[in-house]
């Protein structure tokens, strides 16, 4: 029993001194998504032209309202694609895009998600969104949740529309789609 | 299994003469005990480091919402666990859950006929071989017969399975006094991952028929629910002589399993099974099994930091198995007639669970058992259980708090206390201690105290002599005292991942054992004799060792993993006390255990396994007369063609490096029986 004691003790006096407030966190659901983009980054092959130089960033982008915090900031630190580093950038606008290779769409509503993939077009930007049917308005990627388990939906015919190749690995994990024809 | 009960009881009647008796006395380890989430699944422990480790499959398959949310990767980490997935047992055409063990390079796996395995972690892999705890969904499957599992009767659809955890080295603190040199978790997939119609049929030489069907539906918006039925029917072992061994055995087993999310906030799952099997005995007669069990489970969340579990099962498993007549060895005199010997087991087992953050550094889970067991043996004239009738309770409670030193640093202590009705209170502390020393790199280490309890056998059984009473009327009995098994492991693990496409996982450990069973003599009658014997906790020791397991991801298309164990062991008679058995009994450890498996895609069509293992030679002193287990090389090769994404047809060769091996020794009354080289086919489709 002196054995017990000794340990719940050891236990007690470092709940006394650790105890912290709590931070604000994403939900384990974007935490997953969050490593997901990240994922991207090394499951797609760009162009080589859309890194020019060797310094260049690789940029993933955040359109709309951040449901990560800084907890896909925390999961692209000191991380690199090709020698190039990773960083993360928010936009509130389509416009305010230039150099940007995965950028992840905040949902919004149908009409306005079409201008805005319209508005990418020929950028070779990776484009990622939870929005439903977001693959079929001609997203490339919807990463969803379903079944309490995240999902993944390609639009091939998008992808290679902007000249990028998703690897076999990344194909065999998702559901392939088309886009909607008008 | 229970082939080894009436193997012990011939014995002992035929070395009442011959003196060789030193076979005799097997018969380990421990109970009880299930705590179902050995994880701690705090949401704030997925960082980003975490999450980044796993692969996209892993990746895909964590649950992001809510209930039972567990992150395997991060227990995984601190401790020597490996991960048998679904994906690995298809692809190795493992056509049984012995058979998928095989899978996890911890374990030591050796068939001793058509339907028996000795399966043990750490050594001590006896005949009735078992300080291991082994979960199906959450329910223990063990007899308290002897604290071992009937491995004949454990079994489910494979491809339902979700994936297999095996956790060498103690985990009492989590799970309880069964868990002393290891856990094997097998967990299925929830019902809605396996929605719509599966069959799969085959067969071959030695597998000779199997077929397995299942069938998902959704039945509400968030209720999911699977029925599947299987059947197999194999071929008899062989002698070394190669003559067959008589022992076909064949089996059954149907059952359901609905998952419901009522809510964001509470899951519930309700799962049962039914199976029946008949088993030839190379002794002659059968073994017939068949049982049951109703599962209910209720998941929670509180919030994000606090959830809880209940979980709520019934299991009934009845036995009956032929016990032949046994004479002395030179036949002159009948010790004990032919008989049956039935076991008829009920099991009502009630689980608390609550984990809880407190702050960002504590990870708390603690929780409540009850476990009620009623058992009926039936005896048979040489072998037997007194009392034939006994009720059990288990209590237990436990608590555990994960504590967050640094970011990188953290520090895990706690106990289990149970209350047996054998022993009163036993208690299982740990600390572990787990340092992150870079996002790829981890150190880990750990002291823990676990304990086998007794089991009916340590303190019930009888080898009655009814034949040469009343000189003898009991070769061996139950001790009356016999004490709980100790053990205090020390454990130290290092694992590294190089760049994306290398893991290697390192465990050492070293364990001191005490009060481990030893058989005495009682003291001479006036014929010299010294029956009955008795069991006692005389023996100590220590076993150490390491495990190594690597795995490379040489290619998109090809995945490589292998592994090797070095176990030493020196088990000794504590000075001043006898043990019959010299303190050989407890053992039957190979030193050296070796395998490499190699996954390849070959095209996208096809895909080819390849599996070799090696396991050393070793002595085995439990069956009357010692012997030794040659060491053997085996290899199983399996080619799989998928012309569409939901059929697999394909070829399996099983040992193909020799046209028979033994992996055990039962040395008497029977020959050791070989396991075979053997092909099947088999095909498989979803819709």
């Amino acid at each position: 029993m002196k054995f017990l004691t000794s340990i719940f003790w050891l236990g007690f006096s470092f709940f006394l001194f650790s105890y912290r407030q709590p931070q604000p966190e994403p939900s384990n659901e974007y935490k997953v998504k969050a490593v997901f983009l990240f994922n991207f980054s090394h499951y797609v092959e760009w162009p080589l032209d859309v890194l020019p130089e060797d310094d260049s960033p690789f940029v993933i982008g955040i359109l709309g309202k951040d449901p990560f915090g800084s907890y896909l900031d925390e999961t692209v630190k000191n991380e690199q694609v090709k020698k190039h580093p990773l960083v993360i950038q928010r936009f509130n606008r389509a416009d305010e895009i230039t150099a940007c290779h995965i950028l992840y769409i905040i949902p919004t509503d149908k009409d306005e998600m079409k201008g805005i993939l319209d508005r990418l077009k020929s950028k070779n930007i990776l484009t990622v969104s939870d929005a439903s049917n977001f693959a079929r308005l001609g997203g490339m990627i919807r990463l969803y949740t379903e079944a309490n388990k995240t999902r993944i939906r390609i639009n091939l015919s998008a992808v290679k529309k902007e000249e990028l190749v998703c690897s076999s690995k990344l194909l065999r994990l998702a559901d392939i789609v088309e886009s909607q024809t008008h | 299994m229970i082939d080894a009960l009436s193997r012990l009881c011939v014995q002992a009647k035929r070395t009442r003469y011959s003196r060789s008796f030193s076979g005799l006395l097997i018969f380990l380890l421990l109970t009880l005990n299930s705590e179902l989430l050995f994880s701690q699944t705090m949401q704030s422990l997925l960082t980003p480091d975490t999450l980044k480790k796993l692969s996209m499959e892993e990746l895909l398959n964590v649950e992001v919402m809510s209930v039972s949310r567990r992150a395997e990767k991060l227990t995984e980490a601190a401790s020597a666990i490996q991960v048998i997935t679904q994906d690995d047992i298809r692809r190795a055409g493992a056509t049984s859950i012995p058979e998928a063990l095989r899978l996890a390079t911890n374990l030591h796996i050796a068939q001793k006929n058509s339907h028996d395995w000795a399966i043990s972690a750490r050594g001590f892999n006896t005949d009735l071989a078992n300080k291991l705890l082994v979960l199906i969904d959450g329910r223990t499957v063990y007899t308290p017969l002897f604290s071992g599992v009937f491995w004949d009767r454990q079994d489910y659809l494979l491809a339902d399975v979700e994936r297999i955890e095996v956790i060498s080295g103690t985990g009492g603190t989590l799970w309880g006094a069964n868990a002393v040199n290891g856990v094997i978790n097998i967990i299925t997939k929830k019902a809605y991952d396996t929605q719509g119609f599966y069959g799969e049929a085959g067969g071959g030489s030695q597998l000779r028929g199997s077929t397995g069907i299942r069938y998902g539906t959704r039945l509400g918006e968030k209720t999911f629910l699977r029925m599947y039925g299987k059947y197999f029917n194999r071929d008899e072992a062989v002698y070394p002589d190669g003559e067959e061994a008589s022992d076909v055995w064949w089996m059954g087993q149907g059952g359901f399993r609905l998952d419901s999310k009522s809510s964001e906030k509470n899951e519930f799952t309700f799962q049962g099974d039914y199976y029946n099997g008949q088993a030839n005995l190379s002794a002659g007669g059968k073994s017939d099994q068949q049982g049951g069990n109703i599962l209910g489970r209720w998941s929670h969340v509180f919030s994000e930091r606090s959830e809880i579990r209940l979980q709520l099962y019934y299991d009934k498993t009845f036995f009956i198995q032929d016990v032949s007549e046994s004479r002395t060895e030179d036949n002159s005199i009948v010790l004990a007639p032919a008989g049956t010997l039935k076991d008829n087991l009920d099991t009502y087992d009630l689980d608390f669970q609550h984990t809880l953050s407190l702050g960002t550094r504590h990870h708390f889970v603690w929780g409540l058992g009850y476990r009620y067991t009623h058992d009926e043996v039936k005896n048979a004239p040489g072998l037997a259980f007194i009392p034939e009738v006994l009720d059990r309770n288990l209590f237990s409670v436990f608590v555990q708090d994960e504590i967050s030193v640094f970011d990188n640093l953290s520090f895990t202590v706690g106990t289990k206390v149970e209350h047996n009705d054998y022993t009163g209170f036993e208690y299982e502390p740990s600390m572990r201690l787990q340092w992150n020393l870079t996002s790829k790199q981890l150190l880990w280490t750990a002291v823990s105290r676990a304990v086998r309890m007794p089991s009916r056998i340590d303190r019930h059984i009888r080898i009655p002599t009814p034949g040469f009473a009343p000189i003898v009327e009991n070769l061996l009995i139950g001790g009356a005292n016999f004490r709980s098994e100790t053990l205090i492991a020390y454990e130290l693990g290092h694992r590294i991942q190089f760049g994306t496409k290398v893991t290697s996982s390192f465990s050492t450990f070293y364990n001191i054992y005490d009060r481990i069973r030893s058989t005495s003599q009682s003291p001479a009658d006036q014929y010299g004799l010294t029956f009955p014997f008795f069991y006692e906790n005389n023996l100590e020791g220590e076993t150490y060792g390491f495990e190594w397991r690597l795995t490379y991801q040489v290619a998109d298309w090809w995945r490589i993993n292998g592994g090797y164990t070095l176990l030493r062991d020196d088990i000794r008679i504590k000075s001043g006390k006898e043990d019959f058995n010299q303190a050989l009994n407890e053992t039957a450890d190979p030193r050296h255990r070796f395998s490499v498996r190699s996954f390849i895609n070959l095209t996208k069509n096809f895909e080819v396994y390849g599996g070799l293992r090696f396991v050393d030679s070793f002595k085995y002193n439990n069956g009357g007369v010692p012997g030794t287990v040659p060491k053997y090389s085996e290899l199983d090769l399996k080619l799989a063609w998928l012309p569409k994404k939901n059929l697999e047809v394909s070829v399996t060769g099983q040992n193909l490096l020799n046209a028979q091996h033994s992996e055990y020794v039962i040395s008497s009354p029977n020959p050791r029986e070989d396991v075979e080289r053997s092909f099947y086919v088999k095909m498989a489709f979803q819709l």
